[in-house]
């Protein structure tokens, strides 16, 4: 009896493997397709494209919420990411995708720095410090107008050149094969050790501790991969964009990855996925109904209502549908 | 540098730190009872000035007469969120805190961007041509004003606390709330108490800024509550002479640093300006603090 069930278990789970995988396979042939189905149209590749570059950007939050650790200021590491990139990019006459990479590394440096004062604080004075450090590389940046280009920015080689023609699709599909490798690296990481570490480091620090974890390193570790994903997310933005502002510190830059990793589904793979695909089709659908305000008065009560009432994320809706049927059953 | 503008900027900076104080002791409040971070408290600093502002605009009263009932309404405000938002997610975990201030931060913000669009507003105070000759300087009427009302707030909630069995059963539930609980304190009555006099002297320090000649926009809030939250970091968490000793700190340091750098940099031949910095100080204090003390400075007593 007990081995029957235990059997119907591990089938089950082999199912639900199963299903997710062909999930994944299939999402990923949709967005290879995507392009040849809605033809060439230069807005909505350029939603498209900001949609992976939030995929990446919120994978990395993630990765650093996953060890317990929740920034309040990555666009600091988004910004310095992105200008380390067109900075190198104009005076070193790099292609831009050399430069992404040392604008992810250079994020990622300035991360461990800063990861060195978070690992040893408490929530939300990590909060506060990450907020503040976003506030301060803002004015620094501002500041330093003969690197910078100060308030006006400067402007950043594009990724693909206009000259090109359909450069745009090119953009698409490299993006689309960035954001597949750092989805596959972040699925690799968080299924070793690192992941198991960062896991248990999050649900009882002192107990990882004890159980011969080094605790600081890992949070370390964290930092500074989730700060070199950031850093390309903003690199490939501005090569994107074509121009850099200091503006790209908003406080809603830092903002947007929380938002769409709460609402898609907090430390899971893919939520930050589905949390960002779901809020960008929703508010730019609403943007083009001509709501500005009333989106982000929206995106705030959808923010409250999952964290109230599904704290898991819209990816624990099937389940909790599945459970709900059940107990009716 | 002579010592009347010294004694300017420290006026300057006195006036500033009240602002901070107000905001302060509210997070200090709330934080004391609930252990929870508002991180939307300035939101309700933003609301409340647009309350008075309101108000004074519907009613042509005194901004400064309007003020106790837009405090008022602001602690209906207040009780609403504690309730709907806070209460249900009490215990879940302190990342969930700060996400769900996140999202009323959006709300909020943008609630009042929808309502009364990004346009900043402001109130004409009716003493702002008057200066009060102190010495050798000149200190604007309404900083006067600002500097005695929250010294009154201050020394109202002082006795409130200390002497009152509600505030004493208030500062019971921050010291242990289970305790609290058993001896018959209604604990949840409590958090609603501290959330309504927090948003309370958010809308205070929100109105008097206007007030004093300071913009009124939906995004006000944000810049002025991440400095409270420095200061309570600074001040020690849920002790309100920290806060107030903190804030004070805070706004004189604010007034007085971009000066003084201006003044070395002068010195070693440079013409530069540092009024852009005034910002970053907080947290420039804020994240020395936290290197060299990861607990703050008054270590771990709240929590």
């Amino acid at each position: 009896m007990r081995l029957e069930w235990m059997n119907l278990k591990n089938t089950l789970k082999r199912d639900m493997i199963r299903s997710k995988t062909a999930l994944a396979v299939c999402s990923g042939i949709l967005a290879v397709l995507l392009p040849l189905v809605l033809g060439i149209n230069y807005y909505l590749m350029t939603v498209l494209i900001i949609m992976l570059v939030f995929i990446i950007y919120s994978s990395a939050w993630n990765f650093l919420a996953l060890s317990g650790q929740g920034s309040l200021g990555h666009a600091a590491f988004f910004g310095l990411g992105g200008y380390a990139s067109a900075i190198l990019a104009r005076s070193l006459e790099l292609p831009p995708l050399a430069t992404i990479l040392l604008g992810g590394i250079f994020a990622a440096c300035i991360g461990v720095l800063i990861g060195l004062t978070c690992v040893r604080l408490r929530e939300w004075f990590l909060a506060m410090v990450t907020f503040g450090f976003a506030v301060i590389t803002h004015t620094i940046t501002a500041e330093l107008s003969w690197l910078t280009g100060g308030w006006d920015g400067i402007p950043a080689k594009k990724l693909v050149p206009v000259t090109i023609p359909n450069y745009i699709v090119y953009e698409y599909y490299i993006l689309l094969f960035i954001a597949g490798a750092v989805i596959l690296t972040l699925y690799l990481i968080t299924r070793s050790r690192v992941g198991l570490a960062l896991e248990a480091i999050r649900e009882n620090e002192l107990e990882a501790k004890v159980m011969g974890i080094n605790v600081t390193r890992y949070k370390l570790t964290a930092f500074a991969v989730s700060a070199f994903l950031t850093g390309i997310a903003g690199a490939l933005e501005i090569h994107h964009f074509g121009y850099i502002t200091p503006e790209v510190y908003g406080i809603d830059i830092s903002f947007w990855p929380i938002i769409y990793c709460i609402s898609g589904g907090l430390f899971t793979l893919e939520g930050p996925i589905l949390g960002t695909v779901i809020i960008t089709i929703l508010s730019e659908g609403l943007k083009s109904f001509g709501w500005t305000y009333e989106r982000l008065i929206l995106i705030g009560v959808i923010l409250i209502l999952v964290v109230i009432f599904l704290p898991k994320g819209f990816v624990s809706i099937p389940n909790k549908l599945k459970s709900r049927l059940k107990s009716h059953a | 540098m002579d010592v009347s503008f010294l004694i300017a900027i420290l006026v300057w900076g006195l006036y500033a730190g009240c602002i901070y104080i107000l905001l302060a002791i509210g997070l200090n409040l709330i934080f004391g009872v609930m252990k929870v971070v508002n991180f939307a408290h300035g939101e309700l600093l933003m609301l409340g000035a647009y309350t008075t502002f309101w108000l004074y605009i519907l009613s042509g009263f005194n901004p400064y007469l309007v003020l106790p009932l837009a405090m008022l309404l602001m602690a209906m405000l207040g009780l609403f969120i504690e309730r709907l938002g806070f209460r249900p997610i009490m215990g879940t975990g302190k990342l969930n805190e700060i996400f769900l201030s996140l999202g009323l931060i959006y709300l909020f913000q943008n609630l009042a961007a929808f309502l009364w669009s990004t346009s900043s507003r402001s109130i004409r105070s009716p003493y702002s041509e008057r200066i009060v000759p102190l010495g050798s300087i000149k200190l604007p009427m309404d900083y006067l004003i600002i500097i005695i009302i929250t010294t009154l707030f201050l020394v109202a909630l002082q006795l409130f606390l200390k002497k009152t069995t509600v505030g004493r059963a208030m500062r019971a539930t921050s010291q242990n709330r289970e305790a609290a609980a058993l001896m018959g304190i209604n604990v949840e009555r409590m958090d609603m108490l501290s959330f309504a006099l927090g948003s309370v002297l958010a809308t205070a320090a929100g109105s008097l800024w206007v007030i004093s000649g300071q913009m009124a926009d939906p995004y006000m809030g944000s810049i002025p509550a991440i400095k409270a939250f420095a200061v309570i970091i600074i001040g020690g968490l849920g002790s309100i002479p920290g806060a107030i000793l903190a804030g004070l700190t805070l706004g004189i340091a604010e007034n007085m640093v971009p000066s003084l750098m201006k003044f070395l940099a002068g010195i070693i031949g440079f013409n530069m300006s540092f009024t852009a910095w005034k910002d970053t100080i907080a947290f420039f204090i804020l994240i020395i603090i936290l290197v060299i003390r990861p607990t703050g400075i008054f270590g771990e007593k709240g929590e």
